[in-house]
């Protein structure tokens, strides 16, 4: 089979999965719906006021869309930082970008911003500023006079880059008001849900700008696993190709924090599921790793907040608590080596 | 793989325009350092003095063998690495077929100059299809997946080095030798007019280092690939080059034919070693002695 | 008719709202509803709490998980916590109207409310007139202003009691402890520090700008409060640990015995049960007052 057929194959299997796991999480929700209801209020037969009209279209279609849209891009993101570190461990929060948009949020949030349309925007644009100073302090750390881009040292930079900015984070906790303590501290676990129309499309657009950024280098981080010489020797620029990797893993990082929230593990555990089942070639890993991290955190969304219901779990619980032993799972059948 | 490109224009005038009754016209050289000089920056960590290659001037004429040998920190790997662009000269300048090495795109000087590192990144998932596939990317960095051609290509490059039946092994799985001769064949994908070798015995067996010698003369005599190797191995270097030329600390100790450079004296000082040259029996080619026990070399136990 | 009231009734006429029913929320913000509300959720367990001393637990559709007094209102559908209630179980009850506190609630909740077309009502307390105002409030959206007055007057009846019966006596330093580690007090913008002052005594924090600032144990000692008390937070809080303030055997608190304890129920919320609490306080801070 050419490599494009196999490529098209395995995206387009995901792909339908996902549709199949979004269509079935349109059904489940908290407020008992019938399915003959849902399907009215997606067809537009039922009255735009009604509960199922509200709830299936204004609450669980966009929190469908958060999920696979976050899942997609931590996914991405994980592929890419972990062929560009070569390090199996890496994973977007050690980038240090997450704990800079993070704590954007948090200020924001401390400070009363929200309330309005308006505000939420700024909610976002906080989590990109805060995100643009950490991935500038890890660049500049990571070049640190050089002018080229070493790798250890930006995994160590983006580790203490992310450790300061939670401590930040927790200085403004200790000091924050107490009625503002519990919605901080919700944010910070990790809850998806919905967002406007506006917000969905600025998130879809961003996705898509980051993951063309890697995808179009897949054949080179391939190369780069032999080592940044030998892929220089092969014709690969080398800086230029960190610099554009590190961009591209924190644009979509940022995104999913400002838009979604600070959600862990997917970014390491989709990566090294995709490659136990497909093979180390970026080229295959990165358009399923779109797709398939999507589903993974589609479904675990739909678990957290329907196991419990009325209540919520945060999703990165279901991540962790399913996610783990299902991947110890693995590892114990299916290793077939490192990165 | 050999002859110029269309559209490349050499420096030197071909030699059907010169109108003198000329002698045996010059080839020009495929490689040519002229007055090369190059220092780490005063901050790298590992050395106690900047250290610096100097005035290295030497050519590497089209379809020669010529070995770089010289002792540890001499300069050779920084020598490959000027070569191939991971690293810029201070002073001095180098061509590539009558081109200066700067005007050449990374791509493209990748389809005239492999190089062959010893071994692979320990753990590389890839098996060795996917390895010496990535010799294409020079071809057409562009390109997504790799083409027939691309395909076809490896296919050759493999048979070339024997390891067509291993194509679908991992290579994690493969021993020292097998695997080197999978990356001599990823270098060979690259369709070079220049292939570079470091060290590529180092970490091989007797076997291997006869195959991998054997291998290297078959390359350039029935493919017509240009050789540079760089090798610990004096002997080695003595069976295999066409020349030699000796580094010691940066610069050039001397360049010429192995019976030339394997001078008792010579290496006595380079290296600071007692050594005894002959003449190897099967081959007439110089063999390099040394004693590993003190009384027959006094000088290297001194060191 | 004169040009001015010509003027003046022109303006009226411009300036009525589109809407048949408006209100204005205790933060200032315009709320604009089709009639008075019929079905409501509540976020807030205090704004349940009044909804049922006015007797309007009819228009009550939905409350939180904490919402638990009166019993009858543990009866009603819960949409969740106070920080993370669900969303589609507050669409399902179809509520014409949200109650809800911007201290408690997160503001992401509103603006979601808001996207989803449900009109919200911000509430919020410091001060005791704030709790008569909320009343009012109440009575006045769901249409049981009759309810209102009496209770009003009831409750102010019990308030000038206690100042009454604490205005001859010596004012205590009072520390309150809504929890202990971190030690979080009361400040100027706390309903509790109005409170206490209420019932005859002075809260050492009273000065802090914040509602609820954090101390370190040493600021709070360095005050000498002459009464302490340790604030319980519902039935399902373990026994407050009373040895930690013991040991500072050299506090006048401590020296004369006055640590007491009291329900935070009754005084972290700011229904009609706020007068229990203060009744509480007073008896806590001036027990000799109350035999």
């Amino acid at each position: 089979m050419s490599p494009h057929a196999r490529l098209a194959l395995t995206v387009g299997g995901l792909a339908a999965l996902l549709v199949a796991v979004a269509a079935a999480a349109l059904f489940v929700g908290s407020a008992a719906i019938s399915p003959g209801a849902v399907i009215d209020a997606v067809t537009g037969r039922a009255a735009p006021a009604s509960v199922e009209s509200v709830v299936t279209r204004s609450i669980r279609l966009p929190r469908i869309a958060v999920a696979a849209l976050a899942g997609a891009a931590l996914a991405v993101a994980g592929v890419a930082f972990q062929a560009l570190t070569r390090n199996p461990l890496a994973e977007p929060s050690v980038l240090g970008v997450s704990g800079g948009a993070a704590f954007g949020v948090v200020i924001g949030q401390s400070f009363g911003l929200g309330l309005t349309v308006l505000e939420a925007m700024g909610l976002t644009g906080l989590a990109f500023a805060g995100a643009l100073l950490a991935a500038a302090a890890v660049y500049v750390i990571a070049a640190a006079g050089r002018g080229t881009i070493q790798i250890q040292t930006l995994l160590l930079a983006g580790v203490i880059v992310g450790i300061f900015f939670s401590a930040a984070i927790t200085v403004i906790i200790s000091l924050l008001d107490v009625n503002r303590l519990g919605g901080v501290i919700y944010w910070l676990l990790g809850n998806l849900a919905p967002i406007p129309p506006g917000a969905l499309g600025l998130f879809a657009i961003l996705l898509a700008v980051g993951f063309g950024l890697v995808l179009s280098h897949a054949r080179e981080l391939n190369l780069l696993a032999l080592g940044e010489e030998s892929a220089q020797q092969l014709g690969v620029n080398a800086e230029r190709l960190k610099l554009t990797i590190f961009a591209g893993a924190a644009l979509l990082t940022a995104s999913v924090v400002a838009f979604a929230g600070p959600i862990g593990f997917v970014g390491l555990i989709v990566p090294h599921l995709l490659r136990m089942l497909l093979g180390p070639d970026n080229r295959l890993l990165v358009p399923t790793a779109l797709v398939g991290g999507a589903t993974f955190l589609l479904v675990a969304d739909t678990l957290a907040r329907n196991v419990v219901a009325p209540a919520e779990l945060s999703v990165g619980v279901i991540t962790s608590f399913c996610g783990a032993p299902f991947f110890v799972y693995l590892l114990r059948t299916r290793y077939r080596g490192t990165l | 793989m050999r002859g110029t490109e269309p559209g490349r224009t050499s420096l030197r005038p071909p030699t059907e325009c010169r109108g003198l009754a000329a002698p045996a016209p010059v080839t020009p050289p495929l490689v040519e350092f002229r007055s090369v000089g190059f220092g780490y920056p005063a901050s790298a960590r590992h050395r106690a003095r900047p250290f610096r290659l100097a005035d290295l001037s030497f050519a590497i004429a089209p379809g020669e063998i010529v070995g770089v040998i010289g002792p540890n920190s001499s300069g050779k790997t920084t020598l490959i690495r000027l070569l191939t662009r991971v690293l810029e000269p201070v002073e001095g300048e180098i061509a590539l077929e009558g081109e200066r090495l700067q005007s050449w795109g990374r791509a493209e000087l990748a389809r005239r100059v492999a190089v062959v590192p010893q071994g692979v990144p320990r753990e590389l998932p890839f098996t060795v299809r996917e390895l010496v596939l990535m010799g294409r990317y020079p071809h057409a960095p562009g390109r997504f997946f790799e083409n027939p051609a691309d395909v076809a290509a490896a296919r050759s490059a493999m048979e070339a080095t024997g390891v067509l039946d291993l194509a679908p092994v991992a290579l994690a799985a493969l021993g020292g030798g097998e695997t080197q001769r999978a990356v001599i064949a990823r270098a060979l994908a690259q369709e070079p007019r220049l292939l570079v070798l470091d060290e590529p015995t180092a970490h091989l067996d007797l076997r291997y280092q006869v195959e991998t010698a054997a291998l290297v003369r078959r390359l350039n005599r029935e493919r017509g690939v240009t050789i540079l190797l760089v090798s610990h191995d004096l002997n080695l270097a003595a069976e295999v080059t066409d020349r030699l030329l000796l580094l010691a600390e940066g610069r050039v100790a001397r360049l010429g034919t192995p019976e030339d450079v394997l001078d008792e004296r010579l290496l006595a000082d380079v290296y600071g070693c007692d050594v005894r040259v002959e003449s190897n029996p099967t081959t007439g080619r110089p063999t390099v002695w040394v004693s590993y026990t003190t009384d027959a070399s006094p000088r290297c136990a001194e060191r | 008719m004169s040009a001015t009231a010509l003027a003046i009734a022109l303006v009226l006429v411009a300036s009525a709202p589109a809407a048949a029913f408006s209100a204005r929320d205790m933060l200032g913000r315009e709320v604009a509803l089709a009639a008075p509300p019929a079905r409501i959720v509540s976020l807030v367990p205090s704004v349940t709490e009044v909804l049922f001393a006015l007797g309007a637990e009819a228009r009550l559709v939905g409350v939180t998980d904490f919402c638990d007094y009166p019993p009858a209102a543990r009866a009603k559908p819960s949409v969740g916590g106070m920080v993370n209630p669900n969303l589609e179980a507050i669409v399902a009850l179809r509520p014409d109207l949200v109650i809800a506190t911007t201290e408690g609630n997160r503001e992401e909740t509103f603006a979601q409310l808001k996207r989803l077309g449900i009109p919200t009502y911000l509430v919020a307390a410091h001060h005791v007139r704030d709790v008569t105002d909320l009343i009012a409030r109440l009575g006045a959206l769901t249409g049981y202003q009759q309810a209102a007055g009496p209770l009003l007057v009831h409750l102010e009846r019990r308030v000038a009691a206690v100042t009454a019966a604490v205005a001859p006596l010596p004012r205590p330093r009072v520390l309150y402890v809504l929890w202990p580690e971190p030690l979080i007090v009361p400040g100027r913008e706390a309903l509790v520090t109005e409170l206490i002052r209420l019932a005859g005594g002075d809260s050492v924090t009273a000065a802090d700008a914040d509602a609820w600032p954090r101390y370190s144990l040493e600021a709070a000692v360095a005050r000498l409060p002459e009464v302490i008390l340790l604030a319980n937070h519902g039935a399902n809080t373990g026994p407050i640990d009373e040895e930690r303030w013991r040991r500072l055997r050299s506090l006048p608190a401590i020296r004369d015995g006055r640590l007491r304890r009291v329900d935070g129920n009754l005084l972290h919320r700011y229904g009609p049960r706020v007068v229990d609490g203060l009744e509480q306080l007073a008896r806590a801070i001036h027990p000799e007052a109350f035999r």
